[in-house]
C-alpha cells in the first residue's frame, strides 16, 4: 500500500518534470516582442532579379485610441498618415533571404500567422512565383489561407496607399478581396488555392489583381485609393493575361462561385439569390465538347420602364438575363481559349469522367484546350418582383 | 478511549455531607457551579442538595419546578415516604417533580458529565441514588436565515449551533419514524454530541457502519466544530477537492438524506456534513428543484461554464498571449496586443500579481469588521484596478479577466476555496508551458478526479463511471421533478423509487367546464 502510494507520488512528480522539458518557455512568444506583419508585398526587379519583400507590420500602440484618452488624439487615418502601420522593405536574391534580412533592421519578431494578404507585384508574377509560393507554404509559421493579390504595377505601391476605414490597411485590402468575391465580381484566391490549381498540371491558378487609382477628395486633395481591377490567369508560375470586369464574372459563373450579386441587363437589375453550374464533358470521336450548364435563380429588384409585371414580361426578364450570363461567359471562355490557359479546370472535369483516355490527354492539353467545342446553357428563374407588382407610375 | 476510561467507578454513599465533598472535589471551585443545599420532608430533618450549572440550565424550570416542589410539599413528601416502603427519591421523582425527563444513578462520574451537560442533580441524605433532572437551556441563537447558501423560493431557516434544534428542524421535514438520529459523544475532553441522521431503509447499511467506525477512530480531545469532523473523515485528505458535502440548509440536508446519503450533526456547529459527497453536488443549488426545470438546467450549465471559466480563463489568457497569438481572431489580437503595449511585466506575472491581490482583497473582506469591508472593496476594486491600469502596471484586458473570473468563481460555492487553488496551478503552468501543459495537467487532475471515491462511491459518477439515466436527468440537465422517478443509482439507496411513475400532469379528460359546441 505504502509502496503504490510512493511509486503514485513519484509517478506525478515525473510527469511534472517531464511536461516542462517537453513543452518549455522557449516557445513563449511575449506579445510585446512580435511584430504582427498585417500585409507582405513581393516585388522582383526583372533586371537584376533581386527580389524585394515590403511588410506592412501593425504598430499596436497606434491602433486603438483608447476611449480613457479623449478622442482628440484618437483618429489615427485620416491626415495623420501612417501611424497605425510602419512599411518596411528589403531586398535579397531569395525570398528566404529576405525574410532573414527582416531582423537587421526590426526591433521585434516577424510575426506572420494573422498575416491578411499577399501583395504580388506585376514584374514578379510575370517572371514567376515559385520560389516565393515554395517559401509561403513551405513554411509552417505561414498560414496557407492568406489571400493572394496580384499588383498591376509594384506591390510596394498598393502596400503604401493611405485608404479605407480600417487602421490597417491590409485588413481593408483582405476585405476588399472577400467583398468582390462575395457579391460574385472578382474570384478571392487564397495561396492554397492558388497552389492546389498550379499542383493540377493543367489547371491555370487565376488571382485578383489590385490597381491604384487618384482620385480628388474634398478640399481637392489628391487621394490614392485601391481598387480591383480584373484578374491575372497564370500559366504554371507565370502571369500571361488579364480578365477584365465581365470576364472574370464569367469565369466565377464557370467555376460555380457565384454568391450573391447581381445581373444587369438593359431594362432591369436582378439580385441572384443563387446559382448552380455543372461542367459535363463528352467525349466523341477523340474531339472534346463541354457543355457548361448553369441553373440560376433571381429576384427583381430593379425594374426601368414604368409597367407592371406580368408572367409574359418575368419570362422576357428571365430569358434577357440567360442571355446576359451567356455573353459573360462565352467572353471569358474566348479569353481562356485564347490564353491557351485551363482556368475551368476542365481538365479536371475530363479526368474525373474519362480517366483511361487522360493519361493521354494530359500531356497534350496544352494542344487538346483551345480545340474545346463549349456549349453554354443558362436556366433562370425570376423568384420575386420585390414589394410591388404594379408600376408606381403609369406612361 | 484510554483517558476516558473510569479508574473505578465512585458510587454515593449514604451521607450527603460525603458525597457533596466527593462531587466538590470533581468540580472545583468554578464559580458557575451552585449546589443548593435544604431540608425536606415535614420536620425539615432530611437534608438534600440540588446541583446544576448557572448558564447552562432554565433557571425558571429550576426554581419552579424542582425547588419550588420539593420546599412546599413537605407535607406531602412525608405522607407519601411513610405511607409505603418507598424511597424518598422515588416518591420525589414520581410525584413531586414536575420535569419532563428524570433519570436515577448511583454512580458519582454520571452525575458530575450529567450536571456538565446542563442536567441538575438532586441528592438527598441517606439515599444511595441521584436524580438527574433535564434541565438543559441556556441563551442560544433563534433560527435563522441561511448566510452562505441562498436560496430565492426555498425554506429560510438554517442550522444553529444547538443540536436539539437541529435534528428537529429535520424532523419536522421527515415525519417518517425511520428517520434515525445515532448519537455518539466525540473528544476527550469536549465531549460532544455527534449525531448520524439517516433515513433507514433508504441510505445502505453499510454507508453508516462505515461513518460509525470512521467517527469512532476520531480520538481527540475537543471538537469544535464540524469540520474537525470533516478532516477526520475524508476519504483522501491529501486531495485538492473536498470529499465531504457541508450545508446549513435543513432542506438541502434532507433532501440529500431522501436520495441516500447520511447526514452528520455536531453539537456547536451551525452546518450539517453529508457523505457521499460527489463532484456533481457542487453544481446542484436548492433553487434548481424548487423552480422549473428549464430555468435551472440552463443555469446548472452557466455553473458548469462559470466553474470551468474561472478556473482556466487567466491560463488561456496567460496562454495565447505568451504562446499562441495565432489563435486570437486577428482583430482581438490587435486590441491585445495594443493594451500590452508598453507594459513592463510578462503576462503570467502580471496574470499572478492581479489573482493574488484578489485573493488578499477577498480575505481581508471577509475578516475585517463588516463596516470596514465596503472599504475595502472600494479601495481595492475601484483605486488599485483602476490605477494599475492607468500606471501602466497591469493591461487594461487582464483587469478584465481576473474581475469575470473572480464573479465566476462565486458561482460554484463547494468549490470556491478549490477553485482558487485551481486557478493559480494553471496560470503558473499557462505561463510556463502554454496550452500544452494545462491540458497535461488538467489530464492529471481529471484522472485524479476519476479516481477519487467519497464514502465508496466514484466522485465523478454518474459521469464516470456512467450512468445514463442520472446523468441525464439530474446532472448538467435537471429533468421535471415527475420524471425523477428514482433516487442517484450511483448512491445505491436501498429504496429505489422515490415515487410512482406516470406523474406528468395533463389536463383533464373530460373537462366538464368546458362548453360543449
Amino acid at each position: 500500500m505504502k509502496n503504490r502510494q510512493q511509486g503514485k507520488i513519484s509517478l506525478v512528480i515525473l510527469l511534472s518534470i517531464i511536461s516542462v522539458f517537453i513543452v518549455g518557455c522557449w516557445d513563449s512568444r511575449e506579445l510585446s516582442t512580435l511584430s504582427l506583419i498585417a500585409g507582405l508585398g513581393f516585388d522582383l526587379d526583372p533586371a537584376t532579379k533581386r527580389a524585394t519583400l515590403t511588410y506592412q507590420s501593425i504598430v499596436p500602440s497606434q491602433v486603438k485610441p483608447s476611449p480613457s484618452m479623449g478622442g482628440g488624439e484618437g483618429k489615427q487615418t485620416g491626415s495623420g498618415g501612417l501611424q497605425s502601420i510602419q512599411l518596411d522593405h528589403d531586398t535579397g536574391l531569395s525570398p528566404y533571404e529576405v525574410l532573414n534580412r527582416y531582423t537587421q533592421h526590426g526591433s521585434r519578431i516577424p510575426f506572420y500567422q494573422h498575416t491578411q494578404v499577399i501583395v504580388i507585384g506585376k514584374a514578379a508574377a510575370e517572371h514567376g512565383l515559385y520560389p516565393f509560393l515554395d517559401t509561403v507554404i513551405r513554411n509552417p509559421a505561414g498560414r496557407p489561407n492568406i489571400l493572394l493579390a496580384i499588383s498591376d504595377n509594384k506591390a510596394s505601391d498598393i502596400l503604401a496607399v493611405e485608404d479605407g476605414m480600417e487602421n490597417i490597411q491590409a485588413v481593408g485590402m483582405a476585405n476588399i478581396i472577400k467583398l468582390s468575391a462575395r457579391f460574385s465580381k472578382y474570384p478571392a484566391v487564397t495561396c492554397l488555392d492558388f497552389t492546389s490549381r498550379f499542383i493540377g498540371k493543367t489547371t491555370a491558378p487565376v488571382a485578383p489583381i489590385m490597381g491604384v487609382f487618384e482620385e480628388t477628395g474634398p478640399e481637392g486633395k489628391r487621394q490614392k485609393k485601391i481598387r480591383i481591377n480584373g484578374t491575372a490567369v497564370f500559366k504554371g508560375d507565370k502571369m500571361i493575361g488579364k480578365l477584365n470586369e465581365q470576364e472574370s464574372s464569367g469565369l466565377l459563373w464557370v467555376i460555380n462561385q457565384i454568391e450573391k450579386g447581381f445581373v444587369i441587363i438593359p431594362e432591369a437589375s436582378l439580385e441572384i439569390i443563387g446559382s448552380k453550374t455543372k461542367i459535363i464533358p463528352e467525349l466523341t470521336g477523340g474531339k472534346i465538347k463541354i457543355t457548361v450548364e448553369i441553373e440560376e435563380e433571381a429576384n427583381l429588384i430593379q425594374y426601368n420602364n414604368a409597367r407592371n409585371i406580368t408572367p409574359d414580361l418575368i419570362h422576357q426578364l428571365e430569358k434577357a438575363q440567360a442571355r446576359e450570363i451567356e455573353s459573360q461567359v462565352k467572353a471569358v471562355i474566348k479569353k481562356s481559349m485564347a490564353l491557351n490557359a485551363d482556368i475551368f479546370d476542365f481538365g479536371g472535369a475530363v479526368h474525373r469522367k474519362y480517366k483511361k483516355e487522360w493519361k493521354k490527354m494530359e500531356p497534350r492539353w496544352d494542344d487538346i484546350y483551345p480545340t474545346i467545342e463549349v456549349s453554354v446553357k443558362v436556366k433562370t428563374r425570376l423568384d420575386e418582383i420585390g414589394d410591388i407588382n404594379k408600376a408606381i407610375m403609369t406612361e | 478511549m484510554k483517558a476516558t476510561k473510569k479508574v473505578s467507578p465512585v458510587n454515593l454513599s449514604r451521607k450527603l455531607e460525603d458525597n457533596l465533598k466527593n462531587i466538590k472535589d470533581s468540580l472545583g471551585e468554578s464559580s458557575d457551579i451552585i449546589i443548593r443545599e435544604m431540608k425536606i420532608s415535614s420536620n425539615a430533618n432530611v437534608d438534600a442538595a440540588v446541583i446544576y450549572i448557572d448558564g447552562l440550565v432554565d433557571r425558571d424550570l429550576v426554581s419552579r419546578d424542582i425547588l419550588q416542589p420539593l420546599m412546599f410539599n413537605l407535607q406531602f413528601i412525608k405522607d407519601k415516604v411513610g405511607q409505603k416502603n418507598s424511597s424518598l427519591l422515588g416518591c420525589i421523582k414520581s410525584s413531586v417533580l414536575t420535569v419532563g425527563q428524570v433519570e436515577t444513578t448511583e454512580n458519582i462520574d454520571s452525575i458530575i458529565s450529567s450536571v456538565m451537560t446542563g442536567q441538575t442533580a438532586m441528592l438527598a441524605e441517606g439515599s444511595i441514588q441521584a436524580l438527574v433532572i433535564d434541565t438543559k437551556g441556556w441563551e442560544k441563537r433563534a433560527i435563522e436565515s441561511p448566510e452562505n447558501e441562498i436560496s430565492i423560493r426555498g425554506p429560510k431557516d438554517s442550522f444553529t449551533e444547538t443540536l436539539r434544534i437541529n435534528t428537529a428542524l429535520l424532523r419536522r421535514k421527515i415525519r417518517d419514524p425511520n428517520l434515525s438520529l445515532v448519537s455518539m459523544q466525540i473528544g476527550q475532553r469536549s465531549k460532544t454530541d455527534v449525531v448520524i441522521a439517516y433515513i433507514k431503509g433508504i441510505t445502505p447499511d453499510n454507508l453508516i457502519e462505515e461513518i460509525k467506525q470512521r467517527l469512532k477512530r476520531i480520538d481527540t480531545d475537543a471538537i469544535l466544530d464540524i469540520g474537525y469532523i470533516e478532516q477526520y473523515i475524508e476519504e483522501n485528505p491529501l486531495s485538492l477537492v473536498p470529499t465531504v458535502g457541508t450545508s446549513e440548509r435543513p432542506d438541502v440536508v434532507t433532501a440529500r438524506m431522501l436520495e441516500g446519503r447520511a447526514a452528520i450533526l455536531v453539537d456547536g456547529s451551525p452546518m450539517a456534513l453529508t457523505v457521499p459527497f460527489l463532484f456533481v453536488e457542487g453544481f446542484q443549488n436548492p433553487d434548481d428543484y424548487y423552480a422549473r426545470p428549464f430555468f435551472a438546467s440552463f443555469v446548472r450549465i452557466i455553473r458548469l461554464l462559470g466553474f470551468l471559466l474561472s478556473i482556466y480563463l487567466p491560463g488561456i489568457y496567460v496562454a495565447l498571449k505568451s504562446f499562441h497569438p495565432e489563435l486570437f481572431p486577428t482583430p482581438l489580437l490587435i486590441t491585445v496586443a495594443a493594451a500590452r503595449e508598453g507594459h513592463p511585466f510578462p503576462v503570467v506575472l502580471e496574470a499572478l500579481l492581479m489573482l493574488i491581490l484578489f485573493e488578499i482583497l477577498r480575505e481581508a473582506g471577509l475578516r475585517l469588521p463588516r463596516s470596514l469591508g465596503q472599504a475595502v472593496s472600494i479601495v481595492g476594486a475601484l483605486v488599485i484596478g483602476q490605477a494599475a491600469v492607468s500606471a501602466g502596471l497591469v493591461g487594461a484586458p487582464m483587469v478584465i479577466v481576473v474581475a469575470a473570473t473572480a464573479i465566476a468563481s462565486f458561482m460554484v460555492v463547494p468549490f470556491a476555496d478549490t477553485g482558487a487553488l485551481f486557478r493559480l496551478i494553471m496560470t503558473i503552468v499557462a505561463g510556463f508551458l502554454g496550452l500544452f501543459g494545462m491540458i497535461i495537467i488538467s489530464l492529471e487532475v481529471l484522472s485524479h478526479l476519476a479516481a477519487l471515491r467519497s464514502l465508496g462511491v466514484p466522485y465523478l459518477s454518474p459521469v464516470t463511471p456512467l450512468n445514463t439515466s442520472d446523468l441525464i436527468k439530474d446532472t448538467w440537465l435537471r429533468a421535471p421533478l415527475w420524471a425523477l422517478g428514482s433516487r442517484p443509482a450511483f448512491l445505491d439507496p436501498l429504496d429505489k423509487k422515490r415515487q410512482s411513475p406516470d406523474q406528468k400532469p395533463h389536463p383533464p379528460q373530460n373537462n366538464p367546464n368546458e362548453r360543449k359546441s
